[in-house]
């Protein structure tokens, strides 16, 4: 038997097939339920679009939530260092360091953060960093009846969010930003 | 698009930030300039120092006050993040603060230090220790044109912090330049100066030509460097991106564009340009004489004050409305 | 209960299973498994799907879904997952009450059950010295506890049983009935061409039939072919939409079957051998040409041959589907018929890809006493008016004409348990009328609905998650064995039906067929499951799975239809002999005159029918209803988005704001249903946007009695 290999850091990351999507809020509702969300604010959304002229008609919808950036903004310009980065790659804000400045907010390229309207400090997806510490999936992920997202380990080879990569074509939303999203939206 | 989550208190805040470091930095430039060994503009310096402190103090105050946890705003100093704007500029602020402060002391005459002094009620009084007590005793006039000197670059980077803290968010095209931050700074010090055109107007010892001129060729410059600034932000933004040239639709055919216009650049700053020069056309072609007309010169001031707030209110509300979304 | 960890699902799991989850074809396997959640099974709509109820310090802090259930497929939909708050909602049912005021006017006496039990038996017990039992009627909507409500109708001795399917898919199910003997699901998940009619999967969630069309269209590549007078979601991810004129659905299957049968691209053997009356199909289809359909239906000729000969040439794996709310026009179950004879020449019986029967899984029964017949006729006559239909469902809408007219009997006593009849009956006011006639109305339910608002007494039921209920069968092409097991205590005064039908069983002295508790009726069932510890079992997973999808166990010779000539029955002898079309006739439907519209029905994926609208989760995805008005007719009437509108049929009149929108015909309009709540209770609903109820007339098909909710013609003005 070989020799145990060293363990590769994590670096979590979702592919997001955005086709599948029916825009039915599962994800939106089980992020409301596991995370306490409070009304009226969201982790994550679903973006619509339709264009065209009756009868020649388009929709599509894109899951949307924060994209755990590489080199995230709202990280960067937190005063505080409430707003931090796992080496996981997942980034999340220290409720009792947040001071509300909002800075983080405007700063986030994908409007991913809100104001909590009850704690008045931040909020943000975790990638339920509690639920995948446990080695859950995260509540989005596991609900969706066309399993839109999928979550998993870039550093992984076996995953299979690492196969799809690998193997399908794939875009990330506005590159241009800087912040290196890892959201990756299957095409 | 998504509500402003930074409103008016914000708006507030940078205007104020801005104003402060302008009274500073006019101040604190005549301070410098010498005149017979002495400062050639006294009362154009005293009056900057007097006003300088208060403004920012209030706008921190504002600051702290938006903040969703205002009790936690001290966890900032004990962090200190070198890559946040936000980090940087609350040192800045509290520096610059504390200087000014220092500045205004030293603008006090003895009785005024007294008097002050003699408002502290007498139980703590009497308990402030010897050496403290010979501090505030200290004729500090020595000190102005150092602590000037010093305040310079301060004054300045307070003036650019407020434009940073929009122009390094990379996430709002609007404001992603580094333009901003140099439109910010010559907009607060062109508050500055226009606030000492006022309040110099307003004192009762009547203005001297010589202290005209230095506050008009100062805002004249400074508006004109402004100028020079917004446009190629306009032209540069048009040229540039999609994202940027989105977002430059908020002020070019979208919701800020009459405000933008008619707002900031008609009334905020042509106007006020437009009223200096004729004001000071004499001292420009070196014909003729040059007058005060106070009512003028006072609507000339009022108006650049107005337009450092409108391209706050502008920049801080269109700007949110603009991303990559 | 046991849940799969995500890594084993990413890692080893995507070794097996084709690339994204969805196209699962085969039931999750059980691996490496850790401790989380009550697994029972989620009540919010027909679906039933198994869920993982996590509890922390007796509170439920959250749904999950159990991926053992292969109808579920590992899925809660927001609906499922909003359902925690239900129990929580403080606006909730909480204890049982009784009405002091008149009708409507919401003066209630919070009521010991005591008290609540006597007053109603003493109640029923009146209607019955006065009018017999038949004098009442006891009406129900689907769910695992509805048995017992049932069974306290017929103890009582009420012919009067009333279900909720010809409100819903009576018509579909006695189309596919009468022609294979049974009614099929289809194999969405190995289909390649799949045509859909108004059976909007992506918004009306069914299980799994959602998700495997998802998977199909988007991992196969197969086809998806979507008529609808709406651009639905569903129709967004069809590979070609028609905007098919309403009702002329059949116009379209009929010449699908031309072309086929002209092309003879039919299954000549399977035809041969396992169907009667082709020929006379043959000569039925022959004036149904592809050019006459497409003046009924607006979509081109050579669209619809070009469809029939791919469908006919993807057959066996290619599918009509025949639709859930199968409640559209007065000719809804020959067009279903069309259907299931379209689907029958090309021989996707029971093929994989095509028409599947369903598979049941065993269970157990627990045996109650037996009680006598009725002894009248039911008040609806389903017997006579509608022979074919099934008798022990009735039809609701006849049954509500005779019963306003005493016919033949009066019926002054109204039992309703998880039904809200004056949003689920076109009419509303009708309904009214047939409540104010009524001397005693009581209504079992979880929130105060519109209905149990005009009721006498109001007994509030345990939610699901507070109580334990039957095992139930879920049969398909991959059948489970389901159940639902009490997660927390009731949190408020409330009680499970059972323990409601036994108070009103002793009572009225019939509690000798209600002498048992929930946890034998469940043992008895459990027996029977084929897994070992069966109870055990359930408890600890919640679902029974065990058979693999099945394909072609009737495709053999001595395989009998349970049809009268015990094949497939394109020509139906028993049609003819009740008085009905044998083959389906294509009759234009009624256009929409006068600037009226036609007015259709529908459902989104955050709404189960007139309910779930009032919980905060949900409400937040649709804060109020909308009319959605093609751009062209709204031009026409100076109509914009956000405008308040009258919209007026014969029968009502109800305020609603516009929607202008590309993704409707222009001359339908639209609006969801779920809204206009008259009750308080619903607050956030309450006077919020319209009932379409309101609006709907009074029309049935005429062979299985369902109602038709398509045929009502409005009249849009601005307000
Ligand atoms: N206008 C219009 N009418 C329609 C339809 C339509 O689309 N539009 N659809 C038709 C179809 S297909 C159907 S199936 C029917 C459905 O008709 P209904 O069965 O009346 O549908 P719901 O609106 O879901 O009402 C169910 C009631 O049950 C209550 N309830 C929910 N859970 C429980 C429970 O656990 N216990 C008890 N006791 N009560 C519970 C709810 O609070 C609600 O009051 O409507 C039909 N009518
Ligand atoms: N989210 C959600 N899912 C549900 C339910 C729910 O309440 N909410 N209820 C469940 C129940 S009980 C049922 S019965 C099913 C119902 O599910 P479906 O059978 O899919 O029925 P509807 O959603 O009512 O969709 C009817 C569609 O037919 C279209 N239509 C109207 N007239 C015509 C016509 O003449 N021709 C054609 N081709 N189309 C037409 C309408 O525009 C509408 O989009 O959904 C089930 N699933
Ligand atoms: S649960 Fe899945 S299908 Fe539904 S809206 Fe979310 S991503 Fe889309
Ligand atoms: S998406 Fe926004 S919130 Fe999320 S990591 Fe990137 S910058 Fe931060
Ligand atoms: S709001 Fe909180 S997390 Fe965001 S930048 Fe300010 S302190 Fe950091
Ligand atoms: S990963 Fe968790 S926190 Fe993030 S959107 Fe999904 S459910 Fe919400
Ligand atoms: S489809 Fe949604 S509401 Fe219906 S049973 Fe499943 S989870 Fe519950
Ligand atoms: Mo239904």
């Amino acid at each position: 038997m070989a020799t145990k290999s060293v363990k590769t850091a994590q670096r979590y990351a979702m592919v997001i097939d955005a086709k599948k999507c029916i825009n039915c809020k599962a994800c939106v509702v089980a992020c409301k339920a596991e995370n306490q969300v409070p009304l009226g604010v969201f982790r994550n959304w679903i973006d619509e679009e339709t264009s065209g002229e009756y009868p020649h008609l388009r929709m599509s919808f894109d899951p949307e939530q924060c994209h755990h950036c590489a080199d995230p903004s709202c990280v960067r310009v937190c005063p505080t260092g409430a707003s931090w980065q796992r080496e996981d790659g997942i980034v999340l804000v220290n409720e009792d360091d947040c001071i509300g400045c909002k800075y983080c907010i405007i700063a986030c390229p994908y409007d991913a953060r809100y104001h909590n309207p009850e704690t008045h400090t931040v909020g943000k997806c975790t990638f339920c960093s509690h639920r995948v510490d446990r080695g859950e999936l995260p509540a989005c992920v596991e609900t969706c009846p066309s399993k839109v997202r999928v979550f998993g380990d870039l550093n992984d080879p076996k995953s299979q969010l690492h196969q799809l990569l690998a193997t399908r074509r794939y875009e990330v939303k506005n590159p241009q930003t800087g912040n290196g999203p890892q959201l990756y939206y299957l095409l | 698009m998504r509500e402003p989550v930074w409103e008016f208190l914000i708006v507030n805040y940078l205007f104020l930030g801005g104003l402060s470091a302008g009274l500073y930095f006019a101040s604190a430039l005549a301070t410098w300039i010498q005149e017979d060994g002495r400062s050639a503009y006294p009362r154009i310096a005293r009056w900057g120092a007097l006003l300088a402190p208060w403004p920012v103090s209030l706008g921190s105050a504002l600051l702290v006050l938006d903040l969703g946890k205002p009790m936690r705003f001290w966890k900032i100093f004990f962090h200190f993040r070198w890559r946040s704007p936000m980090s940087i500029g609350s040192w800045l602020l509290v520096a610059f603060t504390f200087l000014s402060l220092a500045y205004l002391w030293s603008w006090l005459e003895q009785d005024e230090r007294q008097s002050l002094q003699a408002r502290i009620p007498g139980k703590i009084r009497k308990r402030i220790p010897a050496r403290v007590q010979r501090w505030l005793d200290l004729d500090a006039s020595l000190w102005r044109r150092n602590l000037a000197m010093l305040g310079f670059p301060i004054a300045v980077g307070v003036g650019i912090y407020t434009g940073v803290l929009l122009g390094a968010v990379q996430a709002r095209p609007f404001w992603n330049t580094n333009l901003v931050a140099q439109m910010f700074l010559f907009s607060a010090l062109s508050s500055g100066t226009a606030a000492l055109v006022v309040a110099r107007l307003m004192d009762r010892e009547p203005v001297e030509l010589k202290e005209m001129r230095f506050l008009y060729s100062m805002d004249i410059t400074l508006i004109v460097l402004e100028l020079f600034i917004v446009l190629p932000y306009l032209i540069h933004g048009e040229l540039s991106s999609l994202a940027v040239k989105e977002a430059l639709a908020q002020v070019l055919g979208g919701p800020f564009t009459i405000v933008f216009w008619l707002f900031f650049m008609g009334i905020g700053l042509l106007l006020p340009l437009a009223i200096e020069l004729y004001e000071f056309k004499p001292v420009i072609l070196g014909k003729g004489t040059f007058h005060i007309q106070p009512r003028w010169a006072l609507t000339a001031g009022g108006l650049v004050l107005f337009g450092g707030y409108m391209l706050r209110y502008i920049f801080v509300f269109a700007g949110q409305a603009t991303g990559f979304r | 209960m046991e849940r799969r960890t995500f890594m084993e699902i990413i890692g080893a799991g995507s070794l097996i299973l084709p690339p994204l989850a969805c196209g699962l074809r085969r039931p999750v396997a059980a691996g490496p498994t850790f401790l989380d959640g009550i697994a029972t099974t989620c009540e919010l709509c027909p679906n039933k799907c198994s869920v993982l109820a996590v509890v922390k310090d007796g509170h439920i802090t959250k749904l999950n879904p159990n991926p053992d259930n292969p109808k579920s497929r590992g899925m809660l939909c927001a609906r499922g997952n909003a359902a925690v708050q239900q129990v929580y909602d403080p606006d909730r049912l909480k204890q049982p009450l009784i009405r002091v005021g008149a009708r409507g006017e919401g003066k209630w006496r919070p009521a010991s059950w005591d008290e609540a039990f006597d007053y109603t038996a003493k109640k029923l017990s009146d209607i019955k010295a006065k009018h017999g039992p038949e004098g009442t009627l006891w009406s129900s909507t689907e769910g695992f506890q509805e048995i017992f409500f049932k069974n306290l109708g017929q103890a009582f001795g009420s012919p009067n049983v009333m279900r909720h399917p010809s409100l819903c898919l009576a018509s579909v199910n006695l189309a596919y009935s009468m022609t294979y003997g049974t009614v099929p699901s289809f194999d969405l998940l190995n289909a390649d061409y799949v045509i859909m009619a108004g059976a909007n999967r992506f918004e009306s969630i069914i299980t799994p039939d959602t998700m495997d069309l998802i998977g199909g269209t988007m991992e196969r590549k197969a086809k998806l072919i979507y008529l609808d007078p709406r651009f639905t979601v569903t129709a967004s991810k069809a590979d070609e939409w028609y905007p098919i004129k309403p009702g002329t659905d059949m116009a379209f299957i009929l010449a699908m079957m031309n072309v086929i049968i002209a092309e003879n691209r039919y299954d000549k053997a399977f035809l041969e051998s396992e169907t009667v009356g082709f020929e006379q199909l043959v000569e039925h289809v022959k004036p149904y040409t592809p050019e006459w359909a497409e003046g009924e239906t607006e979509i081109p000729a050579q669209d619809i041959a070009r469809i029939a000969r791919a469908f006919a040439d993807a057959a066996p794996r290619a599918v009509f589907y025949a639709g859930r709310r199968s409640s559209w026009y007065q000719n809804d179950f020959q067009m279903r018929r069309a259907q299931a004879l379209l689907n029958a020449i090309v021989g996707n019986w029971d093929r994989q890809g095509g028409m599947v029967p369903n598979q049941k899984i065993a269970k157990g029964e627990f045996l109650v006493l037996p009680w006598d017949d009725p002894k009248a006729a039911r008040v609806d006559e389903v017997e006579k008016a509608f022979p074919l239909a099934s008798a022990k469902d009735g039809v609701y809408l006849p049954l509500r004409e005779n019963l306003l007219k005493g016919q033949p009997y009066p019926v002054k006593g109204w039992m309703i348990y998880k039904q809200d009849p004056l949003h689920a009956l076109p009419d509303q006011g009708k309904t009214m009328k047939m409540l104010d006639q009524m001397e005693f109305v009581g209504v079992i339910d979880i929130a105060m609905s519109d209905t149990a608002w005009y009721a006498d007494v109001v007994f509030p039921e345990s939610h699901y998650l507070e109580r334990t209920d039957p095992i139930e069968v879920m049969p398909g092409i991959w059948p489970a064995a389901v159940y639902r097991q009490q997660v927390v205590k009731p949190i408020h005064d409330t009680k499970p039906c059972l323990e409601i039908a036994q108070g009103l069983a002793k009572r009225l002295g019939l509690s000798d067929y209600f002498d048992y508790t929930i946890e034998q009726w469940v043992e008895a069932e459990a027996k029977e499951l084929p897994i070992q510890n069966g109870l055990e079992h359930m408890k600890q997973r919640g679902v029974v799975a065990v058979s693999q999808p099945k394909y072609g166990t009737t495709r053999n010779p001595v395989h009998r239809f349970l049809t009268k000539s015990g094949k497939i029955e394109l020509f139906s002898d028993r049609l003819k002999e009740a008085g009905h079309d044998p083959l389906p006739v294509y009759t234009p439907p009624v256009q929409p005159s006068g600037g009226r519209f036609r007015l259709v029905l529908g459902r989104k994926a955050t709404i189960t029918h007139a309910t779930l609208t009032n919980l905060p989760w949900l409400h937040e995805h649709n804060p109020e209803n909308d009319l959605w008005i093609h751009p062209e007719p709204a031009a026409k009437l100076n109509i914009q988005s956000g405008d308040l509108l009258e919209v007026s049929s014969s029968v009502g009149q109800v305020r609603i704001k516009a929607r202008v929108t590309q993704e409707i015909r222009p001359d339908c309009v639209f609006m969801l249903h779920g809204f206009g709540k008259k009750s308080p209770w619903l607050k956030r609903v309450h006077n919020v946007g319209a009932a379409d109820s309101v609006l709907l007339e009074t029309a049935w098909d005429k062979v299985s009695g369902n109602a038709a909710m398509h045929e009502t013609f409005v009249k849009v003005v601005k307000a």
